[in-house]
């Protein structure tokens, strides 16, 4: 196989490329965020009329909260906001066949432009 | 007082961004770019450091 | 051109070799110390206190593995742009590609929640009306990426400095809250109880390995200095181990002092947890202490980070995996000026467009995924050159078991950012595949193929 020689590349296809790149980057940082997808899975379960002993919160956590500046009704919307692990098996498998799949064309591609490298770096000498 | 203080930032912020600005545009014009990218992956390893067993 | 790395030229300019093994750990432990400041402790909120204190060992485990294999690697690999020259050199182009990209995410990302950290702090403490931290944010920003423009020995200087005062004012507020005696200040007893200790079960623990990540996050980020380290083989290993001791006992008082003096369900969703502790300790002087410390670490962190992504993308250029135009370096301060200022508009459009847990978690899967690519690659790195077939500054011990124990940590952790953000999770991977299609049948037409392997070693085994 004959040494590889890359095609110069004009000007303005390198700022293309750039700005593809850098569009890319910002719709994967963006539109998660967008689309409302980037929040949290968590909900609060409202307490009417919440005191501490209805929060189980003990003496030493009272005052603690109290240093802190937050009343009972401040420290209801914080303790009462909590995650829910009930988890989704579509979405997991979704996740799970995008992460192997990736991970898999990742390595096979790798493989195969490196033997072009080894062959090019020490078969042709 | 704190307001003040972030007219302050802005305007430190723009300073040292025309500042870069001026110099790379200083830099671009007063070299060549082939000088300019000449660095090279691995030259350190051919002078300092030997991979010999 | 293709020779025109035999015929070097006088003027050629390259990065300058100045930096020592504090500055390693400058590097290093700087931008992983804003952790402890802010962020570990949302693994609170995602499984309770004592899952937060269990995923600091079970994360530390991770990172001394990440800082076993890296220094093994790096220590035989020294060049700019650390795990991105290290996966070209083992595995391929594609995956150096890709791992360039992790590292610019995940440092641009932790850049940008520095800076909002930076903000969010002043304007807490300011308390004025219409305070908005958008100044406090530029000005971190730029700021940083003016003082890596002017040279890296100034910068990591400044690093060390501001890293060594922000690690010091944990050691002083840990001693001045009695830590020997619970019941004077310290309350660890009442604040977790039994019934409050793992409020979700085991699945909040594994949950909370998402934010356990933070405790220690950019550790590896030492390897980007490797070309201006006078002796890496050295330099290298010897820093970032230090760094990953100093930190696992950060990490320790931290959580120490924290979750005995606040409820882990204020603990958790708080932006200030060590800022917080020094107002609970009913001290002004603690608590200003902790206010400009973490103020420093933040800034520690985003300078460390502002170098890191700065030498990835430069890396890129220089293989022509992006444009040569970005690995330009100054001939005057020695940095890759481009690529440091072409960066800089992206950092700020996300600092204002992003908020803190959010910035957070990019820069969280970033690592994730570049901890897996590591975990393989030293397995690929010990079987295409076996000990013995080439020089090593540094060889890890226990090989295999590193890589496994860091493998099976990452699917975990994988699981954990499931809980609570698969959708995120699932957009990213999905953008480093297309991008990943992208370079492999279209970008890499302009790369030349023998010239990527620089290093000057034998031909790797079964080639």
């Amino acid at each position: 196989m004959a040494r590889y020689n890359p095609p110069e590349q004009p000007a303005i296809l390198q700022v293309f490329d750039i700005a593809c790149l850098v569009g890319a980057i910002f719709l994967a940082l963006w539109f998660p965020l967008y689309m409302g997808w980037a929040g949290v899975s968590k909900s609060i379960t409202k307490i009417d009329n919440p005191t501490w002993e209805l929060l189980h919160q003990t003496p030493a956590q009272v005052e603690q909260w109290t240093k802190l500046g937050k009343d009972v009704s401040a420290a209801h919307d914080i303790i009462q906001n909590r995650y829910n692990y009930t988890i989704d098996w579509t979405q997991l498998l979704i996740m799970v066949v995008v992460l192997v799949g990736y991970f898999i064309f990742l390595f096979r591609a790798s493989e195969r432009e490196y033997r072009d490298v080894i062959d090019e770096k020490f078969n042709q000498k | 007082m704190w307001i003040d203080f972030s007219y302050l930032c802005w305007a430190v912020s723009a300073v040292l961004v025309a500042w870069m600005l001026f110099d790379w545009y200083k830099t671009d014009t007063s070299y060549s770019e082939e000088a300019l990218t000449s660095s090279r992956e691995g030259e350190i390893e051919a002078t300092s450091e030997k991979h010999k067993v | 051109m293709s020779q025109s790395t035999m015929t070097a030229t006088p003027t050629k300019i390259s990065l300058s070799r100045v930096l020592g093994p504090a500055h390693v750990w400058a590097l290093g432990v700087g931008i992983v110390l804003v952790g402890e400041y802010t962020g570990w402790n949302f693994s609170a909120d995602k499984g309770g206190s004592l899952a937060a204190l269990i995923v600091c060992w079970v994360i530390g485990l991770l990172y001394t593995s990440v800082a076993m294999i890296d220094s093994e690697v790096t220590s035989t690999i020294a060049a700019a742009g650390g795990q991105y020259a290290q996966a070209k050199h083992i595995v391929g182009p594609l995956m150096a590609f890709n791992v360039a990209l992790y590292m610019v995410f995940a440092y641009t990302m932790l850049e940008v929640s520095d800076a909002i950290l930076v903000g969010d702090t002043i304007v807490a403490k300011a308390g004025t009306d219409g305070l908005n931290h958008n100044a406090f944010l530029a000005v971190t920003i730029i700021g940083l990426a003016w003082l890596n423009y002017r040279g890296v020995l100034a910068t990591l200087n400044f690093n060390f400095i501001i890293t060594a005062l922000a690690y010091l004012a944990i050691v002083v507020l840990f001693l001045s809250v009695a830590p020997w005696s619970q019941g004077t200040v310290l309350r660890l007893g009442e604040m977790i109880t039994p019934a409050n200790a793992l409020p979700y079960g085991w699945i909040g623990v594994i949950a909370s390995f998402h934010f356990g990540i933070w405790y220690f996050l950019g550790i590896e980020g030492t390897t980007q200095a490797a070309e201006e380290v006078r002796s890496p083989a050295r330099a290298l290993p010897y820093g970032t181990m230090a760094g990953m001791i100093t930190l696992l006992i950060a990490g320790a008082m931290t959580w120490y002092v924290c979750a005995s003096l606040m409820p882990w369900e204020y603990l958790g969703t708080t932006y200030y947890p060590l800022w917080d502790a020094g107002k609970l300790t009913g001290s002004p002087a603690l608590e200003n202490m902790m206010f400009y410390a973490t103020l420093l670490a933040a800034i520690a962190s985003a300078n460390g980070c502002v170098n890191d992504a700065a030498r990835a993308w430069f890396s890129l250029g220089r293989d022509r995996y992006l444009p040569t135009w970005f690995s330009a370096v100054h001939p005057k301060y020695r940095t890759p000026y481009r690529s440091i200022v072409f960066l800089l508009p992206i950092a700020l459009a996300f600092a204002f467009i992003s908020d803190l847990n959010q910035a957070i978690t990019f820069s969280i899967l970033s690592g994730v995924l570049q901890y897996t690519f590591m975990s393989i690659n030293i397995v690929m790195f010990r079987n295409r050159w076996p000990l013995g077939s080439i020089r090593r500054g540094y060889t890890h011990p226990f090989h295999p078991l590193p890589a496994i124990v860091l493998f099976i940590l990452c699917v975990i952790t994988f699981f954990a950012i499931f809980l609570g953000y698969g959708a995120q999770l699932t957009a990213m991977v999905v953008f480093y595949l297309v991008v990943s299609i992208w370079f492999h049948f279209y970008r890499y037409q302009y790369v030349r193929r023998g010239d990527q392997f620089t290093m000057p070693w034998p031909k790797p085994k079964g080639f």
